[in-house]
């Protein structure tokens, strides 16, 4: 395989890019780069499904810089989903501009690269192009509270991605090379405090982009102040990113030493999981709400890299799809309920069982599965990564998931109740309206969640060659 | 396979509930509930093999049913007290409430069946949201402070069971086996002496959690009071018998050494709640949490017989199971009714009322007997087996149930003076009429048969009991 047919995914996304960009100039008509970018993420959900079956043994390129395999692959397929889901529900918004969905195609394409990242330099190239378009959307309503978001989200990403670039560069000078695969054979090695602080800053870069507790600060307030569909997108897409380039950067450049990293990693992931899920609870708003579960998750998915084994790798990956459906569909939701506005509280929900039922019912499905009730794919999720903690002999991983899932519980039960609530419901209020966009995204999140949920077993599948690194066993 | 049937017309009819019109809704469900029952005749009279198919490969994981002595009966009392529950629902309750009563029929049925433990875990969860909806949906705002309370302490409780689940799986596979979660194969699974403490607290928590047992029923009195009298029929007839269910399937083939190890302690926490259920009965005024208090105790007086680990004992604790479920049942249906011609539950408004409802006065008076334990009726040959099983080694525990025993008559009887006897009140209500409640009397009639012919269940009972008594013995137990 040929390193053009290996990236044809992100070379189809790049082609769409200039496409979009050129479109926009030709013609005045709003939905024409929308258009564009929905084929253009269409064709490179089929590439990447195309190139599944040529990929069973990893292909390195660029001298380990770009590992194509299934893992990058599964990856790709999905944040073009988030990317797809981000599209339909900004589908309408027009005071955006038609740049929109260019932005979204470019953070896609460094979320691809995260995923297929084998160097240093392609781990810092993903990060950035991740997060630059993601500065720009974030306030692209142009008002206060998502120039406020928009602003805070730069200064503190671009003071991370700092530490990360210098605890990279540090890397570099202990090691004598840039990609994974060779920190693997020199770390064996007693470690140097250069190595040390090395690994500890990167990591604080990379966990800052997953939003782990301590590094969360800016997740609520950027939730909450950006546009809905880039919440979503952020929430989704960003995280599988972020995930996918610790799991690959931990367990290619350091599996050999999980000793000193790996208990570190676990105290985060429990503290993440119940400060997430605690500070979910008192949330009024509803975003903010999601932002906090959010963080919650993530600590759910840092589990899989603490337990440091191939159940973990593979409940981390799998873990990532159910989430990123119950975030699709949430986040839709609460766009269809929102309206023109940006902000949703938990008391908007009221009384939505009553005037939308179907709407309440969907909404209902995906916080379940945020919850981890069995029959959605959340429940297997956090059951796969329960397994994963227990054969890593790590009994407080599974506890803290506990308590995080119980907590998380508490959170996400109030705005199912405030939607079954009809006494207190104001009647003269409108009726949310379906839009195709939200309706597409939402049928195909909570298919996809019941789907997981009952009947999982070709994704594990799918999963279990993606994470196939045979020196985990 | 017919035990599938039984799950996949109720999951169904669920779904079908709610696309018929609204007025319609109840009809369609009692024919639901009907078929599953004929369905479950069929089941009686061939038990069949059950069903055993792969379902998720990878984690060894496989779709498992099948019925036994054991779940048998729990099946029937699902069957037929859902049926019961739904003829006795309000059809101005609408659809969806239909809808969650048969989808919590398909749980309980689904989880009274699986001999896969991963399988029966989803149902184990699958069951509490239905009855976190009823609450929420069908009463006031302290039910949704209830449903709120139901669903995180029960969660609470089965999420360190899936720990435990997942534990036991985990250490059977070791070194290099294949996980599995199929029941009869983990009972062979040897844990290290310091693990085992903490798997068998995760599981006991959540069954001791969902019983309820003593003092792990924070959730109850709320719930039975906030849910509708129907609701509070299923969960306390039906879903507080799959704690006592998990003892039996999956603790004791489990843990058999350490239910011999702790034996004292829990039968200690089972005779606390026979004793405080019932003097809490006996304190209360409102006659639907008289009888939740009544059924704490008798939960407590089956967790009395399963934990005596004799073989009378822990029959005994199957037969009142199903009896239990019958008598509890139809005693909150009669009393929801009351409750909806009477407006009231107070002991003090009511009063008096046999003049006027000599049909309710009698439909009272027969689950109250059968519920404290009048011979010929079911509750009497319950208790008297696990009676006879606490005697051989426990006898102070024998003589404090018996003691127990009298008074469950008491506060039964004070009921049902204070309700149907004595001088008339102001309250005038309409008996009931023959066309609203024709199907109280099969339900009567099952008690009555279960009573005088309690062989029919023990019988079948007896080899499941026989099966999983042997498996103990090979595990150091003394049976």
């Amino acid at each position: 395989m040929s390193l053009f047919h290996g990236l044809l995914p992100e070379y189809i996304i790049v082609g769409f890019i200039l496409i979009s960009l050129l479109g926009n100039m030709l013609s005045r008509k709003y939905h024409v780069a929308s258009w564009l970018s929905l084929i253009g993420m269409l064709s490179a959900f089929v590439a990447s499904s195309h190139l599944w079956s040529f990929v069973l043994k990893p292909h390195m390129f660029l001298g380990g810089g770009a590992v194509i395999d299934n893992y990058s692959l599964f990856v790709n397929l999905l944040v073009l989903l988030a990317g797809l889901g981000t599209i339909l529900l900004g589908w309408d918004e027009r005071r955006w501009g038609t740049e929109f969905p260019v932005l979204v195609m470019l953070a896609v394409l460094g979320m691809m690269i995260l995923g297929l990242a084998g160097n240093v330099i392609t781990l810092f190239l993903g990060i950035e192009m991740l997060s630059l378009p993601l500065y720009i959307l974030a306030a692209s309503t142009h008002t206060a509270s998502g120039g406020e978001a928009g602003l805070k989200y730069l200064l503190l990403g671009a003071f991370s991605s700092g530490i990360l670039l210098f605890g990279l560069a540090l890397l570099y000078g202990a090691m004598g090379s840039l990609a994974f695969v060779n920190f693997a054979k020199t770390v064996a090695t007693p470690t140097s405090p250069l190595l040390w602080a090395g690994v500890v800053l990167s990591l604080v870069g990379i966990l800052f982009k997953l939003g782990i507790v301590p590094f969360h600060m800016w997740v609520p307030d950027v939730y909450e102040g950006s546009p809905t569909a880039v919440t979503q997108f952020m929430a989704f897409g960003t995280k599988v990113g972020a995930a996918a380039i610790l799991l690959r950067f931990m367990d290619f450049g350091f599996y050999a030493t999980p000793g000193w990293w790996g208990p570190a990693l676990g105290y985060l992931a429990v503290l993440t999981m119940i400060v997430g899920n605690l500070l979910a609870l008192p949330q009024k708003d509803l975003k903010r709400l999601l932002a906090y579960s959010g963080i919650g998750h993530a600590g759910f998915l840092l589990i899989g890299v603490a337990t440091h084994n191939l159940q973990g790798a593979r409940a981390l990956l799998f873990y990532l799809l159910p989430y990123g459906l119950a975030v699709l569909g949430a986040f839709a939701v609460l766009s269809l309920v929102a309206g023109d506005r940006d902000q949703v509280s938990v008391s908007d929900l009221t009384g939505l069982a009553k005037k939308r039922p179907l709407m309440a019912a969907f909404f209902i499905v995906v916080m379940l599965s945020f919850a981890g009730i069995p029959l959605t794919g959340g429940f297997v999720g956090k059951f796969y990564l329960l397994q994963a903690a227990l054969f890593a002999n790590q009994p407080g991983l599974a506890i803290g998931l506990v308590l995080g899932t119980v907590l998380g519980l508490g959170a996400y039960l109030r705005p199912i109740q405030a939607l079954l609530n009809n006494q207190d419901s104001d009647s003269t209020a409108p009726k949310p309206k379906w839009t195709l966009g939200g309706a597409v995204v939402v049928v195909v999140a909570v298919v996809g969640t019941i789907g997981l949920g009952v009947y999982p077993t070709p994704i594990v599948h799918m999963v279990n060659q993606s994470a196939n690194f045979f020196w985990l066993h | 396979m017919l035990v599938v049937w039984l799950m996949v017309v109720a999951l169904v009819g669920s779904f079908v509930t709610l696309v018929v019109p609204r007025q319609s809704a109840k009809m369609v469900a009692a024919i639901v509930g009907a078929i599953v029952m004929v369905l479950y005749i069929g089941l009686l009279v061939h038990p069949g093999q059950g069903v055993n198919v792969s379902w998720i490969p990878a984690w060894g994981i496989r779709f498992h049913v099948g019925s036994d002595g054991l779940s048998l009966f729990l099946l029937g009392l699902t069957v037929v007290l859902t049926e019961a529950a739904i003829l006795a629902s309000k059809s101005a309750w609408g659809p969806v409430y239909f809808f969650w009563v048969l989808f919590l029929e398909f749980g309980s049925l689904g989880l009274f069946s699986a001999l896969d433990l991963f399988l029966f875990y989803i149902f184990w969860e699958v069951v509490l949201i239905p009855v976190f909806f009823l609450l929420t949906s069908w009463s006031g705002p302290k039910g949704r402070r209830a449903g709120m309370k139901w669903l995180i302490m029960n969660l609470f409780g089965s999420l360190f069971m899936l720990i435990g689940i997942v534990a036991v799986a985990v250490i059977h596979s070791q070194p290099f086996g294949p996980l599995t979660f199929e029941i009869s194969k983990l009972v062979h699974v040897h844990m290290d002496a310091r693990v085992t403490p903490w798997v068998f607290a995760a599981f006991f928590l959540a069954f001791a959690i969902k019983a309820p047992l003593w003092p792990f029923h924070g959730w109850m009195p709320d719930a039975y009071r906030e849910a509708p009298a129907p609701v509070t029929a299923l969960v306390a007839g039906v879903m507080s018998k799959m704690g006592l269910y998990g003892f039996l399937r999956i603790m004791l083939p489990l843990f058999f050494p350490e239910f011999v190890k702790y034996e004292t302690g829990l039968l200690i926490l089972a005779v606390i709640g026979l004793v405080y259920g019932a003097f809490m009965a006996l304190r209360q005024t409102d006659m639907k949490m008289v009888t939740a208090y009544a059924s704490l105790s008798h939960i407590g007086m089956i967790a009395l017989g399963i934990f005596s680990l004799t073989r009378a004992g822990i029959l005994g604790a199957t037969f009142l199971m199903v009896a239990h479920g019958l008598m509890v049942g139809g005693l909150f249906i009669v009393l929801g009714l009351l409750e909806n011609v009477g407006g009231s539950r107070e002991l003090g408004t009511l009063r008096g009322l046999n003049a006027s409802a000599p049909r309710f006065a009698a439909y009272f008076l027969f689950f109250a007997l059968a519920t404290l334990g009048l011979p010929g009726l079911p509750g009497f040959v319950g208790e008297y087996l696990i009676i006879q099983g606490l005697v051989v080694h426990h006898v102070v525990f024998a003589v404090i149930a018996i003691i127990v025993l009298v008074m469950a008559a008491w506060y039964m009887i004070r009921i049902f003076q204070g309700i149907m006897q004595g001088p008339q009140g102001d309250l005038e209500i309409a008996d009931l009429k023959a066309q609203q409640i024709w199907w109280i009397v099969p339900l009567a009639g099952l008690v009555v048969l279960l009573g005088v012919w309690p062989n029919g269940l023990t019988s079948h009972a007896v080899p499941s009991l026989y099966h999983a008594v042997h498996l103990l013995a090979g595990k150091g137990g003394s049976v």
